[in-house]
């Protein structure tokens, strides 16, 4: 039996909400609809999230100089993706108003929205297909809905590296070039040998920062040198439980924390940023734009002592993310020349040069001003470099649904492994159960 | 001590033991926002230095023009906004409550009684959370998320400064002063304005400070309903110390510090009141 | 003046003060009803209506009777918020009431300086929960804090206030506790001063020590305003959200293992994350019950200890 309550619904709202409006002397403010200013200049706003933004200021600028009639209205909602951007998006989307004329999709996000086809405009509709050769086949295919359609165009991606502080490492005895110590930790088991021998001097601080990054490093790589899936299969049924892939990272984390290399530092707790400062562990697993927040939470007193190398098992992702259209939005047309503009390669170096967004498209990544990158905090690295072998090599994961829900929820399970007091097996029971716990309770 | 002091009276002096107890917990109260101060006043890596540091440093005029244009905070448009939240629920409040207080204490009408019984009764539902989901579903459908009338509209409703109001009145306003008015002829609403009105004023500031500081404190509705780029105070501090790239302890203490400036300002200019009104409020209850 | 021209202007004005003794009444209250149930009575009801479906802003609304509740019913982690929700309650609560009602006790003696102690001692109450959440969040910090700083500098070792239930507990319980004890102890006290002073001379003339005279005289005269307390710390404490968000740093899920999530995170967990309006406002509802069911019970004890006196 199916109920579709909301035209009455609305009705009844309005006519209360108007009655207690007048009695409480409030006034609401009119929404134009049409997306035009005063003085008739189509507005096209795009929604991003993050610190620093995307780093359109001045490509917006010269957008706007180039386009007469076109005023763009760039706005770096808040920092905070997962608690704060993804629900709002999601609410202004389910109610067919509030979204900007494009908004920014971070992986993390992409396989929820991409299911959600009906909200998006086809890009290709307005030629941007023609843009595939600009990408890697996985970003561009990661820009599709379910059923095909070219929704979102690629921005940045993360890569992964790891970061791990020098003078800690100094202080256990272990090597500290970079060269050398990425060569150490070509696998993982070369990474658990330097745990073991950083866990045996008496530097206190964890080896690693926490189980989840290590964890979901390993575990994409995993999936992506096998079949692709790791907590949805294509049919977007939960398959966590059978994941190869998914074990195997997790029985990894067990074994580290078994040997006590595995630290308590949550990611984005406060805890964390403080222990990035002071010193509370000795590496982390790093996308490209980890290097600007270890520079923020580290600050000036640390440059030098973090530095950064090539991640174990050789390559990685995490975060980058795609602009899309809402269909929502009053100008489709004008917004989807915006986005080609603002993911064309040339854009991703401008804003790599802005904010330090890793570009996706590898012409951009190959130009002498993102390739040619060393990073002086970090001991003049070749960032650029390190950050491109990464994709380069990098086999893409399929996101379902709920992935990103489903990955809150077991990263939660992992703390119980930290300091190998509970039993692996019972943790894994409950790891398991915590994302069929999602899966029951999403709607 | 003089003889002629008797028993009674040394009862009520304080023994060395309640003065120790009373110091310590003043010093409980007090030291979490001496070190909100301490923390506001340095540099970021202060607040994980050990051994903490005890003293103020010098940084607090820049930690607060940096926090307050701090274009990702919002913390000025959060204390404006909460600013106007909180006035309006206030004004809204307190014209209510004093109305129907009145009315409850001083009028007879049929149903009073079962009247101000459902007042009470809704002081028992937390509407903050069990009407959180319809009122979420209620305001999206009429376009209203991101708009101060969503955070003001749910606050106008509070059966406690009702029950306030109707015991102040009853105790403030003599029923004679109200009959010989009547007797010149004058109108329930004259009475009002003429009477009642000037004679609950003092209950009438008690109950203005408290819902200006309950709603200034508001954050459950306003965190859901509002987004980052137009916070109430509570949602923007709690922004700062969110903003996942770049957390700095310096600033977000400095956050909260500005957030309870104005409280305490209140609070110290009312102080007196707060506590007279909130001990009369709390025996006629 | 004839007595036809009085008589019209005297029907009218007799009119007036008809409409005005018998209506205006119901005209000074209505402002407070009409919005009561508009912003009140109508989300009360179309919780339960909308948790009785499966419920996702867009698209169709599908009837499922009961089935979120007995969703809620059977799933452990929901029984694992409700848990945290009534263990923090208790945890925060009794040290609470115990306290203020010492403090209320010592505000009451004769002493210098007294409005400034009782001053600073509601000064916590004006500062911002989620400013309060964010200062002792940090001084609970594992590593960095300075609690753990002090029990380590007395030889004691670090707490992982995050990781373990009842060190979780306590961490939120302070942070309550901290903002409002100061409230309850002027709330106590004032009550306090209307006990008439006889009763405590008669007393002590008869030998009772201040200890016994506190028992025997001030516990059973402050009843009415100890039901009062303890209603409003049943809301505030059943509703915990603010805290435990913030101390698990903006996260609805109340930590890792969800040591700290109460029943308010775990319905914003439910729809914001989820999409699951349904379930949050079975959730909302349940969360109502047990608001009851508890102002039920403390009625109850209340009454208990009237009934034994």
């Amino acid at each position: 039996m199916t109920h579709t309550p909301r035209r009455g619904i609305r009705t009844a709202l309005s006519a209360t909400a108007a009655a207690a409006l007048v009695l409480a002397g409030a006034t609401a403010c009119g929404n134009s609809d049409d997306g035009l200013d005063a003085d008739g200049n189509i507005v096209l706003t795009v929604q991003v999230f993050g610190g620093a933004g995307f780093g359109y200021d001045e490509l917006v600028k010269q957008y706007e100089k180039d386009n007469p009639g076109i005023k763009v209205d760039y706005q770096v909602v808040t920092p905070d993706y997962d608690n704060e951007y993804r629900p709002n998006l999601i609410q202004q989307l389910d109610a067919g108003s509030g979204a900007g004329d494009i908004v920014a999709v971070e992986e993390q996000g992409v396989g929820q929205m991409m299911a959600m086809s009906d909200y998006w405009v086809d890009l290709a509709e307005y030629g941007l297909d023609a843009r595939e050769s600009d990408y890697t086949a996985w970003k561009w295919e990661q820009g599709h809905t379910l059923d095909g359609k070219l929704a979102g165009l690629g921005t940045d991606v993360g890569g992964m590296a790891m970061c791990y502080r020098t003078d800690l490492f100094e202080q256990a005895g272990l090597p500290t070039d970079r060269d050398e110590v990425g060569a150490l930790w070509a696998d993982w088991d070369g990474f658990t040998e330097l745990g073991e021998q950083f866990a045996a001097s008496d530097v206190d601080a964890s080896f690693v920062d926490s189980p989840s990054q290590l964890y979901n490093t390993r575990m994409i790589q995993e999936a992506g040198n096998a079949d692709g899936i790791s907590y949805f299969d294509r049919q977007n049924d939960y398959v966590l439980g059978e994941s190869a892939a998914v074990r195997t990272a997790f029985d990894y984390v067990a074994e580290l924390s078994e040997k006590d290399l595995v630290g308590n530092f949550r990611s984005w707790t406060d805890e964390w940023i403080q222990a990035t400062q002071a010193g509370g562990f000795a590496t982390m697993a790093c996308p490209a734009w980890m290097l600007g927040v270890i520079i923020d939470h580290a600050g000036e007193e640390n440059a030098g002592n973090w530095d950064v190398a090539a991640i174990p098992g050789g390559s990685g992702n995490w975060g980058g993310s795609w602009l899309s259209v809402p269909t929502q939005s009053p100008h489709p047309a004008e917004a989807a020349a915006l986005v080609d503009y603002l993911s064309s390669p040339d854009s991703q170096i401008a804003a790599f040069e802005a904010v330090s967004n890793f570009p996706s498209a590898p012409a951009a990544q190959a130009d002498p001003v993102v390739a040619d990158m060393t990073n002086e905090y970090f001991n003049d690295a070749p960032s650029g470099q390190i950050f491109a072998d990464s994709v380069a090599d990098y086999r893409p994961v399929f996101f379902g649904e709920m992935h990103s829900a489903v990955r809150g929820a077991v990263e939660d399970v992992l703390f119980q492994l930290v300091g190998g007091t509970d039993d692996p097996d019972a943790v894994w029971t409950a790891f398991v159960a915590a994302g069929q716990e999602v899966v029951d309770t999403g709607v | 001590m003089s003889t002629r002091r008797g028993s009674g009276v040394r009862l009520w002096d304080a023994t060395p033991l309640t003065r120790i107890t009373l110091v310590f917990a003043l010093l409980l109260s007090v030291w979490p926002l001496y070190w909100m101060v301490v923390i506001a006043s340095r540099s970021v890596s202060d607040a994980t230095a050990m051994p903490p540091p005890l003293l103020p440093g010098g940084n607090l005029g820049d930690n607060i023009s940096r926090a307050l244009t701090d274009d990702s905070a919002n913390l000025m448009t959060g204390l404006l906004n909460s600013f106007i939240v909180a006035g309006t629920v206030t004004v809204s409040v307190v014209v209510i409550s004093t109305m129907a207080g009145f009315a409850f204490a001083k009028l007879r009408f049929r149903g009073r009684q079962v009247l101000l019984v459902s007042v009470l009764l809704t002081m028992m539902v937390p509407l903050q959370h069990v009407g959180v989901v319809p009122l979420y579903i209620m305001m999206i459908e009429l376009n209203w998320t991101n708009t101060m009338q969503a955070v003001i509209l749910p606050f106008l409703v509070n059966g406690f400064g009702i029950f306030l109001m109707r015991q102040y009145t009853m105790q403030a306003v003599p029923d004679e002063l109200i009959e010989a008015a009547r007797m010149d002829g004058a109108a329930t609403w004259k009475i009002y304005l003429r009477v009642v009105l000037p004679a609950v004023r003092p209950g009438m500031a008690v109950l203005a400070l408290l819902t200006f500081m309950q709603n200034w404190n508001e954050f459950l509705w306003p965190l859901m309903i509002l987004r980052p780029d137009n916070p109430t105070v509570q949602v923007a501090i709690r922004g700062l110390s969110n903003t996942n790239y770049g957390t700095d302890y310096s600033m977000i203490f400095t956050g909260t510090l500005l957030s309870i400036v104005p409280l305490v300002i209140i609070f110290i200019a009312f102080g007196r009141q707060i506590v007279g009104g909130l001990m009369e409020g709390a025996v006629k209850s | 003046m004839s007595e036809v021209a009085e008589r019209g202007p005297g029907r009218l004005r007799r009119l007036v003060d008809r409409f005005d003794l018998r209506a205006m009444p119901y005209v000074l209250v209505s402002p407070y009803f009409l919005l009561f149930t508009v912003f009140g009575l109508f989300p009360l009801g179309f919780t339960l209506w909308v948790s009785m479906h499966k419920w996702r802003l867009a698209g169709e609304k599908e009837f499922v009777g009961l089935d979120n509740y007995g969703f809620l019913l059977t799933n452990g982690n929901f029984w694992n918020a409700t848990y945290n929700t009534i263990g923090m309650f208790v945890m925060a609560t009794l040290p609470q009431l115990a306290l203020a009602l010492l403090l209320a006790n010592a505000l009451n003696k004769r002493m210098r300086g007294r409005l400034l102690l009782r001053m600073g001692i509601l000064l916590p109450m004006v500062t911002s929960v989620v400013a309060v959440a964010i200062v002792f969040s940090q001084l609970f910090s594992y590593r960095y804090g300075m609690i753990n700083w002090g029990l380590e500098s007395l030889g004691f070792d670090r707490i992982d206030w995050q990781a373990d239930r009842l060190p979780s507990w306590l961490a939120i319980s302070t942070m309550v506790d901290w903002r409002w004890t100061g409230y309850n102890a002027i709330i106590f006290l004032a009550a306090m001063q209307t006990i008439p002073r006889d009763l405590y001379e008669a007393a002590a003339i008869d030998g009772a020590s201040p200890r016994r005279q506190f028992w025997q005289i001030t516990i059973p005269q402050l009843r009415p305003v100890i039901i009062f307390v303890v209603f409003i710390s049943t809301m505030g404490g059943l509703m915990l959200f603010a805290e435990p968000m913030m101390f698990g740093s903006g996260r609805y899920d109340g930590g890792a293992a969800g040591n700290f999530q109460t029943i308010g995170l775990y319905i914003v967990q439910a729809f914001r994350e989820r999409n699951n309006y349904g379930l949050a406002a079975a959730a909302a509802w349940l969360l109502f019950m047990l608001i009851l069911i508890i102002a039920l019970i403390n009625y109850l004890f209340t009454n208990r200890i009237r009934g034994n006196k």
